[in-house]
């Protein structure tokens, strides 16, 4: 059984046998999106965006006032820029300085399947999509779907004049469709699969495996996202540096944010050997939890994590060469060991503390699984080294303590909206009877 | 409670021997954190142990409540040697089954420890059935008995609860392949010779469940017995994919047995706590020996729960000298339904196993570092 909480522009909970009606629906209004101009896109968006931070509701949410500062058109416009250089491609015919107009396409339908791990992933996959101007379709978590309902509903009584043309939210609204269903449900899953143009995937290593694996259309684009992993470093200067305190705050926020199941969440914090001992950097860590805002601390914690956590911590308090300083609930847990190397993320607020030598000592570890490394120098000169060599060795992004779930194109090393469009070109006769056509 | 000297002076012994669920929630509070206290001292020489106490500050004389022992999570017993007592005085090794994690557990017996056990088995189960010996029936096969194996927490369930058998008869056999089935000779044994008896029956739930009840009923086999009582345990878990409830069960083993179905008692224990079970009463409701306690702690603060609040089950105990088993936190959720007020009128806490802590790990795209 598929359950729909959004389609042809209403919010209802209505129970599907197939994705028929979906598809339809989606197909029949993308027309309106199409044609309405980026400018007015992300106007409704920006407006989309104010509106968040005055919902009272909304605005408790994990990353609402970055949402909303993301949503300013002035971003969207950048980060559209950033992907395809002009954004008039998106509006129509321009050209592109090798003798030839272009035109960015939407793709069609797009078939987003999210995973549950930070809430508020589905609407930054679905701006991605509304951005391109294609059909979007959502597999989104019982758990957070009305998260994501609230978001969109936002657009409702939206209108915006541009060029002196009128615009509304519900048309954005109609092309989109949210859905779940058991993804064990191969027969559902499959169909959903054909349906897409274009597969948007956030999920863990089996996730992905298992959507890839889906039949699709053989125009059909893939974008995976994760599964990744994050960590941070500290070089000796910034351990001893007077924004220390106020660094190791920004960072335990990154840490605490999303229940730590973000890809952008970090696991480990290395330290650079300084004159500071990891325990006294242990002592200023948990003087900095303590201080946090009680949302970020005390948030549920799925059994089998807070097993995890129990059971690490005495592990590490029964060993001889480990330490622990925790919390007296499970609200953090910071785990002091000197084994080199990453380690398997436990979640929930448990982070391991490293020395290194150097930051350059940490670069080994880097493979492609490395997503955001939040780095902490005030050497740009370093800084600029150690980045060269962590990107080349598969990390996508090096970011500054309380940036690491900014959500920013390119993520996971993909311009996902560059791939979102069908890049089509025309070329023309000039005025003088010649072609266009380059050579 | 009746004794001859004030609960500050009450021994171990004492508690062995009086009879069990006498002491009510605040007295058996006393007498065991007491009890436990006179033995924490001797753990810390465990370096493991000690680290523990060391790490987190841990002045044993200050310690005011049984909630502020600090326990050790079940698991630990895989990772850590967690004996309290020089290698010389162990006297044997009891090897936990080890079905979640595949590795096993290890606890370290030593003659004392296992005396103590083996009297705090004695004085719970004289509780449920009286201090008259009966034929214990063994839902299980000789081999898991045999004293030139290794002890396995099967092998010390059976050993334990024939501490009331006058004769053990063995019901099952296994082949070579490991393969369990009814060792018929003795089941027609049974059916001819033992009707007129009283006997007590003793297994693994998911054994008695899998092996016994199958191919009983497979059989169109039945037995019937004077009085019997059925003590039943461990491997819940193992039947999940049957969807058997506990009634379900209750009623078939009794058809089988030919008993009540409140004859059948479900109990809750653990190989690290030997000797300490919990025995579900005629109104389903698992009790607390004397010479226990039981914690449910809040998962996410790990606070003492009140009364009808889910948590993780702590079971606290004071029979071991050999290892640290004074607060062992396990991997199950229950509840506690009351304290001092079943209707069955043991006294101290009662409390129901709920489940087992979920395994499901879904990450989402925030996973391994592995390539």
């Amino acid at each position: 059984m598929i359950k729909c909480y959004l389609l042809d522009g209403e919010f209802k909970d209505i129970e599907l046998e197939d994705f028929d009606k979906v598809v339809l629906s989606v197909s029949k209004n993308r027309a309106a999106l199409t044609n309405m101009p980026l400018k007015a896109i992300t106007e409704l968006l920006n407006q989309l965006g104010k509106s968040i931070v005055r919902d009272k509701k909304l605005a408790v949410l994990d990353g609402a006032s970055f949402i909303s500062l993301w949503l300013r058109r002035d971003n969207l416009e950048r980060i559209c820029k950033l992907n395809f250089m002009d954004n008039s491609f998106l509006d129509h015919f321009a050209d592109s300085g090798a003798g030839f107009e272009m035109i960015a396409q939407p793709r069609g339908i797009v078939c987003h399947w999210v995973a549950s791990n930070v809430p508020t992933l589905s609407f930054f996959s679905l701006v991605m999509g509304i951005l391109t101007k294609n059909g979007n379709i959502l597999k989104v978590s019982e758990e957070n779907k009305d998260i994501l309902l609230t978001l969109v509903s936002g657009l409702s009584d939206l209108k915006i004049e541009v060029d002196g043309k009128e615009f509304s939210g519900k048309d954005i609204i109609k092309t989109i469709s949210i859905v779940s269903f058991d993804s064990r449900e191969t027969g559902h899953g499959e169909a959903f699969s054909m349906a897409a143009d274009c597969k948007v995937i956030w999920g863990g290593a089996d996730s992905m495996r298992a959507i890839t694996a889906l039949p699709q259309k053989e125009t059909c684009e893939l974008i995976p996202f994760g599964p990744k992993y994050s960590f941070g470093m500290f070089d000796k200067g910034s351990v001893e540096g007077a924004d220390f305190r106020s660094d190791i705050r920004k960072v335990l926020r990154d840490v605490l944010m999303f229940n730590q199941m973000a890809c952008s969440s970090p696991q480990v914090l290395f330290f650079e050997k300084s004159a500071k001992p990891i325990g006294e950097i242990a002592q200023t860590m948990k003087e900095e939890l303590t201080g946090l805002p009680e949302r970020l601390l005390s948030r549920p914690i799925p059994q089998h994590i807070a097993s995890k956590i129990i059971n690490t911590r005495s592990l590490y308090l029964l060993s001889d060469d480990k330490e622990v300083v925790q919390s007296d609930g499970l609200d953090w847990t910071i785990l002091i060991n000197r084994d080199p190397g990453l380690e398997e993320p436990i979640h929930g607020g448990c982070i391991f503390v490293k020395e290194v030598n150097n930051i350059m000592d940490v670069v080994p570890f880097v493979t492609r699984k490395i997503q955001a490394i939040v780095l902490c120098t005030s050497d740009n000169r370093r800084r600029g080294a150690f980045a060269k060599v962590a990107t080349e060795k598969g990390a996508d992004r090096i970011v500054l303590p309380g940036a690491a779930h900014d959500f920013t194109l390119p993520w996971d090393g993909i311009m996902a909206l560059n791939r979102l469009v069908r890049w089509t070109i025309l070329y023309s006769k000039k005025a003088d009877g010649g072609s266009n056509a380059a050579g | 409670m009746n004794m001859s000297r004030p609960l500050s002076n009450v021994t171990l012994e004492d508690i062995l021997q009086m009879p069990q669920y006498s002491l009510d929630d605040p007295e058996k509070n006393e007498v065991l954190l007491k009890l436990i206290k006179e033995q924490l001292p001797k753990t810390m020489a465990n370096p493991h142990v000690k680290k523990l106490f060391e790490k987190q500050g841990i002045d044993i004389e200050r310690i005011q409540r049984v909630e502020d022992v600090p326990f050790i999570p079940v698991q630990m017993f895989k990772y850590f040697d967690l004996s309290t007592n020089p290698n010389e005085k162990i006297a044997r090794v009891i090897k936990s089954s080890g079905t979640t994690s595949g590795s096993q557990s290890i606890i370290p017996i030593s003659k004392e420890t296992a005396a103590n056990q083996m009297k705090g088995l004695k004085s719970i189960l004289a509780n449920y059935m009286g201090q008259k010996r009966r034929v214990m029936i063994a839902i299980d096969h000789v081999g898991i008995n045999d004293p030139k194996k290794e002890i396995t927490a099967r092998g010390a369930g059976v050993r334990g609860f024939s501490i009331f058998a006058k004769e053990t008869l063995y019901v099952l056999k296994e082949y070579s392949n490991g393969e369990l089935v009814l060792d018929m000779p003795v089941i027609e044994k049974l059916r001819k010779e033992y009707a007129d008896k009283d006997v007590y029956a003793f297994g693994f739930t998911y054994i008695i469940w899998k092996t016994f009840c199958r191919q009983m009923k497979e059989r169109g086999l039945s037995l019937k017995f004077n009085d019997a009582i059925v003590f039943h345990g461990g491997g819940w878990k193992k039947l999940t994919a049957e969807r058997v409830s506990k009634e379900e069960f209750s009623r078939t083993v009794a058809d089988l047995i030919g008993t009540k179905p409140e004859r059948v008692h479900d109990f809750y224990g653990m190989a690290e706590q030997t000797g300490i079970i919990f025995i579900d009463c005629e109104h389903g409701n698992k009790h607390v020996p004397n010479f226990s306690q039981v914690i449910v702690r809040d998962i996410r603060t790990l606070k003492p729960c009140e009364v009808g609040e889910k948590g993780l089950i702590e079971v606290m105990g004071a029979l071991s000298n050999s290892y640290y088993s004074y607060a062992v936190l396990t991997e199950d959720i229950g509840h506690l339904e009351g304290m001092d007020g079943c209707p069955c009128g043991r006294k101290g806490r009662y409390f129901r196993f709920d489940s087992r802590v979920e395994r499901a790990e879904l990450r989402g795209c925030g996973d391994t570092f592995r390539e």
